[in-house]
């Protein structure tokens, strides 16, 4: 069974269709690229996956259910984890506060207002263990706010582990960052992909990025699906080359 | 080490308060009021500074302990303990029911209706004169002591003892804002806080937990509005006036919102302030409000927020 | 009883009009700036008080136009020097400054024109009432709904048709696309903060006419007015046209079975509008929210 199932998904806003009839099905453990120009409707895309909002048309189907009409929290404790263009973190708290707010949400803490010492240990070795993953161990105590756009990235990218999520949604991980803090988020989200089975979708602009990480590419123009492949047909693909050189990527 | 350093010291001055005041031109009353006031800003500020929601007619839900105790003494038994109670119940249940209605709206729209709704409370206290005496206030009722059994507080003519038994309630009312602040439920609230968004998609139903934090809210404000109706024997229609709601809201920044103790600071400052000023000027009005605008515009972050600064400079 | 109900209605209209021109003022500054005007009382108790100072200098009809005037000017300044600081924030702190304004304007009016009620006289013509077959009003009262009907017209007429009308409303949906078109947006505030004061100062003037002018005449128009707009909708206009006229009426119209009701009507309205339309009689849904 597929993981996630999009099927036919049409969003209008009034008269301005940003997405239209677009159909995408991700198998457990693919990492599949989405990209396309500026204003192609990605990140409308992702909204409708996350649950930002209902598509006007199509469904939604995640591990064979329906989730068409589920709000964001449901959608996430089925879960789906998201992370944003616009790195979207807990500012003033330290990048451990961060993790393990994560981490108590995801363990159904949320409403306990006391912890036995064991499930206090548990959670703190949970925390631990992401940070490991996720190269930010050195840095837990740290103010997520004040670290540099990259690590701020690898720490959202820990929360949304925090839920053990069933698959990830990346949109532009790297969006805004230099070379080094591009190398080390895309090692990330390979070291996630490859040696810890994640399932991903992400949203990219960096095509170095994409053709170092996807199993297969979407490509989207002005809302409807332009070709779908291999990296090496994407590649060589006249369409897809000419909707990138005909606007500004 | 250091935050226990600070939390004694502020017990400590807490604990003495009948001892220092007077060698400081202060009375009893005062020391007690500071308390009140104090915990009906931190019971604002559980909401506001550390849930990151703007109530700006909070001042209800005190009123409504105010009445809901004075009523008690006055019609039902002359019994203290229950007079706090049935005024907690009457805050907590209004509360639970408006937060229900707004917990979907934010930012102003949100301020704008806990406001009109705060309204609605202040202006039946007014007109209902036969229940609550209108404009003059609920009167003909006083604090009772208190029958441990082995003894009797004498809360009513002991007005030292009536502080400590104030301060009990204090320790008892923060102690459990303090605790929930630091469980794994008060961190739901800091997220919601720090970013809604990520806090929704890390999975926590955020318009929930908002309506939790604003009932705990209400409840302790609630408990504040009983101990201020049995400080004065007297219950004030004005309590409920959004005029009180920005009151306690200056509190709150003004000693800092980030910080737990903060509200307790703003208030001692905001109540000293108010009361050396209405006896040296009658334009203590404006002075008041040019407060507003200075700390709005120049300490944002509060007197806590500023010297943590200058300490870390 | 029919006389008593249209003559209610009537008075509930007139009320109306006034709620109607401080919330359509308060709803501007609102829309577009994200600011709560807690002052906005103020700066109608100003606009009165001015208006009773000019008076005798320049005639009613002078007063009418410059006091309005004088306060958006007052409201340009303040809102140069110290709302403007406030706008990237979190709105807690417009909404604290605004209140602490209203604290000061209330005193100041008292320390300037003393806390007695002053008495500001309409022209007498104005003051002659009208005996109509079935009920009694002034001239005054028909006027002052004449000039709310005028004003809100030519508000209308102002936002959709003058430029700086459509870049506010342009603004009010989508600030970032105005700044990029070039428009400067500190001065659009500015500007949209004044037609608001102006408004209320008029409110001032008509309600001095009608009443005594005291420091404390706008604190009893800003909580319906705020009413007015969650009722009308907050983001809407003609919600808050609508608004402003429903809680007007129906607070006249309890007069006549419950006298003692009537000012509770209008947020037993809210309450209900609330409950079954959150988002307002004409408001959009994803305003504010």
């Amino acid at each position: 069974m597929s993981l996630l199932e999009v099927k036919n998904v049409t969003k209008a806003f009034g008269s301005l269709v940003a997405v239209r009839n677009v159909s995408l099905t991700v198998e457990p453990g693919e990492l599949r690229a989405v990209i396309g120009p500026n204003g192609a409707g990605k990140t409308t895309f992702f909204n409708l996956i996350s649950g930002l909002f209902a598509p006007t048309e199509g469904a939604i189907l995640f591990a064979g259910q329906d989730i068409t009409g589920l709000v964001p929290h449901r959608r996430v404790a089925l879960g789906m984890a998201r992370t944003f263009q616009i790195t979207e973190i807990f500012p003033e708290l330290s990048v451990a506060e961060n993790v393990r707010i994560g981490v108590e949400v995801a363990g159904g803490y949320r409403l306990r207002a006391w912890l036995r010492r064991a499930e206090d240990k548990a959670i703190k070795e949970r925390v631990a263990e992401i940070l490991a993953l996720t190269n930010l161990a050195g840095k837990a105590d740290r103010i997520v706010g004040e670290l540099s756009h990259g690590d701020q990235r690898a720490a959202e990218i820990s929360m949304a582990l925090t839920l053990k999520p069933r698959i990830l949604l990346l949109d532009e991980p790297t969006a805004g960052m230099g070379d080094q803090e591009t190398y080390e988020v895309t090692s990330l989200i390979r070291r996630l992909h490859r040696e810890q089975g994640y399932t991903i979708v992400l949203i990219e602009h960096d095509m170095r990025v994409v053709f170092n990480l996807a199993d297969l590419i979407m490509v989207l123009d002005q809302g409807t699906v332009l070709a779908q492949g291999t990296p090496q047909e994407i590649a060589a693909n006249e369409a897809v080359q000419a909707a990138y050189l005909g606007k500004a990527a | 080490m250091k935050l226990r350093l600070d939390i004694a010291a502020i017990w400590l001055v807490l604990l003495t308060a009948p001892f220092w005041l007077p060698l400081v031109h202060g009375y009893e009353a005062l020391g007690t009021r500071v308390l009140v006031l104090g915990l009906a800003a931190m019971s604002l500020n559980f909401l506001l500074g550390f849930t990151g929601v703007l109530s700006f007619g909070h001042a209800a839900y005190f009123g409504l302990g105010a009445y809901g105790a004075g009523l008690t003494l006055k019609l039902l038994a002359p019994s203290t303990p229950l007079a706090i109670l049935l005024g907690m119940l009457l805050g907590t249940l209004a509360g639970a029911a408006l937060g229900a209605l707004i917990a979907r709206r934010r930012g102003v729209y949100f301020a704008m209706v806990t406001i009109a709704f705060g309204q609605v409370f202040y202006f039946i206290a007014f007109r209902w004169n036969a229940l609550t005496g209108g404009d003059d206030g609920l009167r003909g009722f006083s604090r009772q002591p208190v029958d441990l059994g082995i003894f009797t507080l004498d809360i009513l003519n002991n007005l030292t003892l009536f502080y400590y038994f104030v301060l009990a309630c204090f320790a008892l009312a923060t102690g459990i804002m303090a605790f929930l602040l630091r469980s794994p439920f008060g961190r739901t609230l800091l997220a919601i806080r720090e970013n809604e968004r990520r806090a929704r998609f890390l999975g926590i139903p955020v318009e929930q937990h908002i309506w939790l934090s604003f009932v705990i809210s209400c409840a302790f404000m609630s408990m504040a509005g009983t101990l201020y109706a049995l400080l004065n024997n007297f219950a004030d229609p004005k309590g409920l006036h959004y005029t009180q709601s920005g009151d306690f809201v200056i509190m709150a920044v003004l000693g800092g919102m980030r910080s737990f103790w903060g509200p307790l600071l703003g208030a001692a400052v905001f109540v000293v302030l108010q009361d050396y000023l209405s006896s040296v000027t009658t334009n203590w009005q404006s002075l008041i409000g040019l407060m507003f605008v200075v700390v709005v515009l120049f300490f944002p972050r509060g007197l806590l927020g500023f010297l943590q600064r200058k300490s870390q400079a | 009883m029919t006389q008593l109900i249209l003559y209610n209605t009537f008075n509930g209209l007139i009320i109306g009009a006034f709620y109607v021109l401080m919330a359509l003022g308060l709803s501007l500054i609102l829309n577009l700036s994200g600011v709560i005007n807690f002052a906005h009382g103020g700066f109608l108790a100003v606009g009165g008080y001015l208006a009773y100072t000019l008076a005798p200098h320049i005639g009613f009809w002078g007063a009418l136009v410059v006091a309005p005037a004088l306060t958006a000017c007052l409201g340009i300044a303040i809102e140069r020097t110290l709302i403007r600081r406030l706008y990237g924030r979190d709105p807690l702190y417009s909404l604290l400054l605004t209140f602490g304004l209203a604290f000061i304007f209330e005193d100041m009016t008292r320390a300037i024109w003393g806390a007695q009620g002053l008495p500001f006289t309409p022209p007498s013509f104005l003051t002659q009432p009208i005996s109509l077959d079935f009920f009694f009003v002034t001239y005054y009262r028909l006027f002052m709904m004449a000039v709310v009907g005028i004003v809100v017209l030519g508000l209308f007429l102002f936002l959709r048709h003058t430029r700086l009308g459509v870049r506010i409303r342009a603004g009010t949906l989508d600030l970032e696309t105005v700044s990029a078109l070039g428009v400067n947006v500190r001065a659009l505030r500015t500007m949209n903060f004044a037609v608001g004061i102006f408004l209320a100062g008029l409110a001032g003037v008509l309600a001095g006419g009608n009443l005594s002018l005291e420091p404390t005449m706008g604190a009893n128009v800003l909580m319906p007015s705020f009413v007015a707009i969650i009722v009308g909708g907050v983001g809407s206009l003609p919600g808050t046209l609508f608004g402003g006229l429903l809680i007007g009426v129906a607070s006249g119209l309890t007069t006549v079975w419950f006298p003692s009701a009537s000012e509770a009507v209008i947020y037993v309205i809210m309450a209900v509008v609330l409950l079954v339309r959150p988002r307002g009689l004409m408001g959009e849904e994803g305003v504010m929210s």
